[in-house]
């Protein structure tokens, strides 16, 4: 796939997310799912869900859209005067 | 005993932080580029850790405590809840891009990157001026809060002037010798603190308030609203869906964390860091949700300010007083690893972009002025701490949103070929005036038709970017081929001959 098409890839993944943290009709909810844990009301819990989320979509972004440098990019650098340091 | 343990306790932190700070200035060498960036070389651990703990305030503590003890449950994810996912993305969306540039042409700071994108001493100045404008009363502000803290957990045996001088001497004990890999070091030995001892204290306030499951039945009696978020007027829709705008886009242009990013030592390492780094945060938070809303039943009746001292309540009225102890070594931590970070900041702003504007300093030079200026910021704040003047404390109000106007800017710069300085320059300016004039109440509060104003002023910064860029010339083929023919190698994975030649790096 073209990096275009990734990156499209990757922003769709921030707008899920950023629908996700929105989702304002899943608030109803709040009162009626039992505690995770015994401790935790969905208002909570939700974001610990949402953590695990967040996790996943860093590593997909990474893999999809983050390419390391190739050396003589980052190498050049040491090229510089030490004085310029 | 007690009294005993804890300035036993207390002096072995303070003794580790002037060894880690004595040993980082042994090890450093004494270089622009190894005292401001730790020589670009931190590892992940490193990087991980500088972020977290840069980030982490003492309002992590104290603020959104009290903010739980007052709208409940709801408050995690208004305040942290976006972040948890979009503040390490922006390490990927801006930091990665810069970070390339910085190891290509040199670049250590915002004003370096940007004025050097646009090829623009202009943009420059403006950064310079915006980051410092905000970030000496955010410095301010958490001195301020750490402070209180202070006095407050010591039951005000330690008064508040004293707690200013203590928090700031002791992070320039380490900060003045060893800079970055001072502060560095400092924050994995206090991050680590903080976030074991925070985890520690809730499992005790929760076995204090008879068990996890105890606590959180009695809010279900006693105050069911605490669970829902529909029934908190401060969590309205209009205002979570405004607050995204505010601290968690605004993260990566703190100086402090910025230049953290620029300090990687390799693309994998930014990586592990984004990757893992919803966990740290989402911990941090989590705790301190917690034990807010669970004050809110175990000591009910604070208002207002009142409420943000809940998380030293509890520990004051249902543990021993060996946990007063640690709770005042993780104020220190956490208010502590972030004020290091904000002086170096600003020290570093000033002593690389602005000094060099009077005369030219060689490295040894410029870190001989830095460390006078670090003395000189941290007196600075010390007596505006003090005086607590009220224009200081009204910029602070608004200095996240005005962190987070300038993103635009910096995507636009690291994105889009045909942005220009014109347009920077006015998307810096106009949104920072809009914010002001919002803020101190100049503009009638409809004018943001119910939105905070931070989401108006996001949006004009992108409208006028793209606007003004257009209306005015493009920028020269050769300044876009410096900048986006490294993206171009990197992202599309055409790997041949270098891109650049050194003789085009920005002095």
């Amino acid at each position: 796939m073209k990096f275009r098409g990734r990156l499209a890839l990757v922003g769709l993944i921030v707008l899920i997310m950023f629908i996700l943290h929105n989702s304002f009709w899943l608030w109803d909810l709040d009162a009626r799912i039992p505690l995770l844990f015994g401790f935790m009301p969905f208002a909570f819990s939700f974001y610990v869900g949402y953590t695990v989320l967040a996790l996943i979509a860093m590593k997909l972004i990474v893999a999809l859209a983050w390419p390391d440098p190739p050396a003589e990019v980052i190498e050049l650098i040491k090229e510089r005067e030490p004085s310029d340091r | 005993m007690t009294s005993i343990l804890g300035v036993g306790i207390l002096l072995t932190y303070v003794c580790v932080l002037i060894l880690l700070g004595a040993y980082g200035a042994r090890v450093g060498l004494k270089t622009r580029e190894d005292y401001f960036l730790a020589g670009r070389g931190l590892g992940s651990i490193a990087i991980f850790m500088a972020l977290f703990a840069s980030n982490i305030t003492a309002f992590t503590i104290i603020g959104h405590a009290g903010f739980a003890y007052e709208v409940g449950y709801g408050a995690y994810g208004y305040v942290i809840g976006w972040s948890i996912f979009i503040t390490p993305f922006t390490f990927y969306l801006v930091g990665y891009r810069s970070w390339l540039l910085g190891r290509r042409y040199g670049y250590a700071t915002q004003p370096q990157v940007f004025g050097g994108i646009f090829n623009s001493k202009m943009i420059a100045l403006l950064f310079l001026v915006l980051l410092l404008y905000y970030t000496l009363p955010y410095l301010v502000v958490s001195v301020i809060g750490g402070s209180l803290a202070f006095t407050t957990i010591t039951d005000g045996v330690v008064p508040y002037w004293l707690s200013s001088i203590i928090i700031i001497s002791v992070s320039l004990i380490y900060t003045l010798p060893a800079g970055m890999r001072g502060t560095v070091w400092t924050d994995i030995f206090q991050g680590t603190i903080f976030l074991v001892v925070a985890v520690l204290l809730l499992v005790a306030v929760a076995q204090a308030l008879g068990g996890f499951t105890a606590i959180t039945e009695r809010i279900m009696q006693e105050n069911p609203a605490m669970l829902q978020r529909g029934q908190s007027p401060q969590l309205a829709p209009i205002n979570w869906f405004s607050f995204s705008f505010i601290n968690s886009i605004a993260v990566i242009v703190f100086p402090q964390m910025y230049t953290r990013i620029l300090a990687a030592r390799s693309s994998s390492n930014l990586k592990r860091v984004s990757i893992y780094y919803p966990l740290a945060l989402a911990a941090i938070f989590g705790v301190s949700t917690l034990l807010g809303v669970w004050g809110s039943a175990a000591v009910p009746g604070l208002v207002g300010k009142d409420a943000d001292n809940i998380v030293p309540l509890l520990i004051h009225q249902f543990l021993s007083p060996a946990w007063m102890i640690l709770g005042l070594v993780v104020i220190l931590a956490v208010v502590k690893s972030s004020i290091d970070s904000q002086l170096l900041s600003v020290t570093h702003l000033v002593t690389d972009d602005f000094l060099p504007r009077l005369k030219r300093l060689s490295s040894q030079q410029a870190v001989f002025w830095g460390r006078i200026l670090l003395v000189v910021f941290a007196a600075v704040a010390f007596y505006i701490a003090l005086v607590r003047p009220a224009a200081i404390l009204s910029i602070a109000a608004f200095a996240f949103s005005g962190f987070s106007v300038m993103l635009p800017v910096m995507v636009g710069a690291l994105y889009w070929p045909r942005a220009n300085k014109y347009g920077a320059c006015a998307a810096l300016i106009l949104p920072a005036i809009m914010l002001h004039l919002w803020y101190l109440n100049i503009l009638p509060a409809w004018t943001t038709f119910g939105f905070m104003p931070v989401f108006p002023s996001f949006i004009l910064a992108i409208i006028t970017l793209v606007v003004v860029s257009y209306l005015t010339p493009a920028p020269p083929p050769e300044q876009r081929e410096k900048t986006f023919a490294i993206f171009d190698r990197v992202f599309n994975d055409t790997v041949n001959e270098p891109v650049v030649s050194t003789k085009d790096k920005i002095g």
